[in-house]
């Protein structure tokens, strides 16, 4: 997979996200399930090692291009977690405009909701891994 | 105000803590307080901002921030302050891991941190839900919640599900007197 398309699909994850691991369910159905080009066990590596360091915690993003295309997919991971904040200055400004309209808060507030419930959903088929990856090496050992 | 000062500022605050974006954007406020560069209201906006714009919310703090302290300039340098460290770091961690793969001990390590992280995912499922666990939105959460389960069963894409909920979401309406709660980094 070139740079240009595990940006697209990577960004295309965090741009309909609304938190750092709300990106997770999109990330796993494209890359995992569509496209092969990495494993559960490496998006739950990636999620791994994004979570033990200091910084954003979308920025396991970076870790997940690096497993799927090396050096360039790492920085493919990291303009598609820097990409959607542009968005914050358009935002600012059309802010005082809408979000008084309870209509598109209530929208956006559902938005959230369904991105915890996705991330739950994800959580289940993480501890499955987990704990079949567990079993594995312990049998090995 | 110099765009060093501003890069430094978030530099610092961003890729110090661990607890994710709440953490980090309390760091923000506090110094932001101090250098005089917003107020508590300024705070409040950037903080609904942040929770409005796609993807990490604390990036898209960093560029609010840095765009009202130097406008376009300062909302890059800070995008850049805020991720870009991080992002070496991560991408430095993941080349090791990589190449240490094939030890068991490491295999044993990495077996018992997915599991962490497995926790850690469902720690952030929590903190993003929790603001609505409560009389006035709980039928909203569980109304979403059953919507995003039947959906997943189903195998639709993520997208597809936002797209629905937020359509739910405004039939449905806000709840009255409800205030905006706080989210996950």
């Amino acid at each position: 997979m070139s740079a240009f398309a595990l940006y697209v699909l990577l960004l295309k994850a965090t741009a309909t996200s609304f938190a750092g691991m709300g990106s997770l369910p999109q990330i796993r159905q494209d890359l995992v399930v569509t496209a092969h080009a990495i494993t559960d066990e490496q998006l739950s590596q990636a999620v791994l090692v994004g979570r033990s360091t200091p910084g954003p915690v979308g920025a396991y993003v970076v870790a997940v291009g690096y497993f799927a295309g090396g050096v360039r997919g790492a920085i493919a991971g990291l303009l598609a977690v820097m990409t959607p904040a542009l968005a914050a200055v358009p935002l600012l400004v059309l802010m005082r405009r809408w979000l008084h309209v309870p209509r598109v808060r209530a929208a956006v507030d559902a938005v959230v909701m369904a991105s915890a419930a996705l991330l739950v959903v994800s959580v289940l088929r993480m501890a499955n891994d987990g704990i079949q990856q567990f079993a594995r090496v312990v049998g090995w050992m | 105000m110099s765009v060093r000062r501003l890069a430094w500022v978030v530099l610092r605050d961003v890729n110090r803590t661990l607890g994710g974006g709440i953490a980090s954007m309390e760091l923000l406020r506090r110094s932001a307080a101090k250098e005089g560069w917003f107020d508590e209201r300024g705070h409040a906006v950037l903080t609904a901002v942040s929770r409005l714009t796609p993807g990490t919310n604390v990036l898209a703090y960093c560029v609010g921030l840095g765009w009202l302290v130097r406008g376009w300039i300062g909302a890059i340098v800070a995008l850049i302050a805020s991720s870009v460290p991080a992002a070496v770091f991560i991408a430095a961690l993941a080349a090791t891991l990589v190449r240490i793969d094939r030890y068991p001990i490491v295999r044993v390590i990495i077996a018992v941190g997915v599991l962490a992280a497995t926790v850690l995912v469902a720690s952030s499922a929590w903190h993003l839900m929790r603001p609505y666990l409560n009389r006035q939105s709980a039928s909203r959460a569980a109304i979403i919640a059953g919507v995003v389960a039947a959906m997943s069963w189903l195998d639709v894409t993520p997208v597809r599900i936002f797209l629905v909920c937020a359509a739910i979401g405004a039939l449905i309406g806000m709840p009255a007197d409800a205030e905006a709660p706080a989210a996950d980094s």
